[in-house]
């Protein structure tokens, strides 16, 4: 406190000293660029640092830069920005020096590339390997129809250049893995992890702390949406708060959980004011703070995390993990978001979406449940099927249900089919109810590929989802 | 609700539970009451009488943090419980 009430006071006399160097430097200049050629000037300014500066403060001469170093469009551009107390011209230069990375060109990535290309950051490379599909429209706001098709990572960048054609926007269409992470991060200032799943974002949390950049993360599942800051400002990095990955059975991604789209859309919007202000030197309020928003609730809450761990494995006090580890083995799970086809049953349990059709065609007597959520089933069904939702195939009452639909099929060899959206639960229905339904002679079969195989293999008209 | 646990609550505080993300999924609601016992709790004390009141948490022990009053506790911290406190149970969620 006390030297900072000593400069406080001294300040009047540096102010006064400075102003009357200023104007005698100014006046070498003057005197130097009238009087000395370009080419000789150049040189000076070469071999001598102090003549660089002075050489620097002559082009401040123009009557344009006398008010800023932004241009006149700039100034025209940000004033909104450039009149906020706490931003200026100082943060809107501070910007435009930086550069951003944002991982994911998603529901989350679409939101933040267009809002910091909107406030001016210097650089926005945008990283993604998937390309556009209809299902990512009601949420990845930056896609178009006609780009359906096309790589996200462009299809971001061109809506980012449309609005803000100064800003230098850099497409990397790959899949961001621990042999080609740390060559991409370490060309940016600022990481902003806008992701769809647990691996990328262990291999972000992990690349960020080895290569010492601030990421921003967030991420949004249903009606809810998250955001933190790690590694940045002594704050903690993702393996402080969560050392180990979630079983990936337990993980439930936007394609199985549904997502609205206005969720991410919140979550992005915050993850770019976030990095504005790391960018412009303001800080950030979400290091060592995890943000709770639920959109349904129209909550907002802010959680203390726990702070930097010491015994944290990759920013602690004896770092075990030195180098990028592969993260698809340490989360048993892929860095996508892309659900797995799962092998459960044997291929005798097992019936093809066209051996089922030919079963139809042949009237051949028997019951199909389809064991899809509700909301699901609105969306499309196969006629005559019967609704059995697979979180509860194993309620009495349901397996009750279940019986007296399979006492009523009339001939002997009693055959019941499940069916689900791509063929993972309907064959997990199967093994959960062998069991209870031995004693009525039948036999389960799932179909292989569900729903979604059958709009693909059988009728092209059925709506995919 | 383990018919041990349930004995214990005749004298005790009442708090609110909430939960998040794949919790939420898990249990099937955003917030319940719960009675806690008097005493002291670590961390760890509560997050086994939160898996114990619902195992359904179970598959998820490990990956969700526990926030009284929207702050973590640090491991080695002890506190009372007091009437109202809200204690929140948050995995991390991974979609975007």
């Amino acid at each position: 406190m006390m030297g900072l009430q000593e400069e406080e006071f001294q300040m009047p006399n540096f102010k006064q000293l400075l102003e009357e160097k200023d104007s005698e430097i100014m006046r070498l200049k003057t005197l130097l660029t009238k009087y000395v050629p370009k080419s000789e000037l150049d040189q000076m300014s070469n071999s001598h640092p102090s003549t660089k500066i002075a050489a620097s403060t002559a082009t401040l001469e123009s009557p344009e830069n006398l008010c800023s170093q932004l241009s006149k469009e700039d100034v025209a551009r940000y004033s909104r920005q450039l009149i906020l107390p706490d931003f200026g011209v100082g943060g809107q230069q501070k910007l435009k020096k930086a550069s951003v990375l944002i991982v994911g060109a998603g529901g989350l990535g679409c939101p933040a590339a267009i809002y910091l290309a909107a406030a001016g950051v210097g650089t926005i490379g945008v990283v993604d390997y998937d390309s556009v599909e209809l299902s990512n429209l009601h949420r990845q706001i930056l896609h178009k129809e006609h780009g359906v098709g096309t790589p996200k990572s462009l299809s971001i960048i061109l809506a980012v250049s449309s609005l803000n054609s100064s800003v230098k926007c850099v497409s990397h269409h790959v899949l961001l893995k621990s042999n080609n992470a740390e060559e991409v991060i370490s060309q940016y200032d600022i990481i902003i992890d806008a992701t769809d799943n647990v691996a990328s974002r262990y291999l972000l949390n992990d690349a960020c702390v080895l290569l010492k950049k601030p990421l921003i993360s967030g991420s949004a599942l249903r009606f809810e949406g998250q955001l933190t800051v790690y590694n940045f400002d002594g704050g903690p990095c993702y393996r402080c708060i969560h050392p180990s990955p979630p079983p990936p059975e337990t993980v439930t991604n936007c394609s199985d959980g549904g997502v609205l789209g206005v969720v991410p859309g919140t979550i992005g919007c915050l993850q770019a004011l976030e990095a504005i202000k790391i960018a412009a030197g303001l800080g950030s309020s979400f290091s060592g703070k995890l943000l709770l928003f639920d959109g349904k609730e129209g909550s907002f809450r802010k959680i203390t995390l726990r702070s930097k761990q010491k015994t944290c494995s990759l920013c602690g006090d004896n770092p075990v993990i030195s180098k990028l580890i592969d993260y698809e083995q340490f989360c048993g799970a892929s860095p996508t978001d892309k659900t797995e086809t799962l092998h459960l049953l044997d291929d005798c349990s097992r019936l093809t979406c066209q051996e089922y059709k030919q079963l139809k065609e042949d009237s051949s007597p028997h019951l199909l449940i389809d064991v899809r959520p509700p909301e699901e089933v609105a969306i499309c069904r196969l006629p005559n099927s019967v609704n059995v939702p697979f979180s509860k195939v194993e309620d009495p009452i349901e397996v009750e249900k279940i019986r007296n639909y399979i006492q009523k099929l009339d001939n002997k060899n009693k055959q019941v089919f499940f069916i689900c959206r791509r063929g993972n639960n309907s064959q997990r229905a199967v093994q959960l109810l062998e069991p209870k339904l031995a004693d009525l002679n039948v036999i389960l079969r799932d179909i292989r590929g569900g729903i979604q195989a059958w709009a693909e293999e059988v009728d092209t008209a059925f709506p995919i989802y | 609700m383990s018919s041990s646990f349930r004995t214990l609550m005749s004298s005790g505080v009442k708090v609110k539970l909430l939960f998040f993300a794949k919790a939420r999924e898990l249990v099937g609601v955003t917030e319940t009451g719960l009675v806690v016992p008097n005493g002291l709790y670590t961390q760890k004390k509560l997050l086994s009488i939160i898996v114990e009141t619902f195992p359904v948490l179970c598959s998820i022990q490990g990956n969700f943090i526990v926030a009284l009053n929207e702050e973590c506790m640090d491991q080695s911290q002890s506190i009372e419980l007091k009437e109202g406190d809200q204690l929140a149970v948050i995995p991390p969620l991974s979609g975007g």
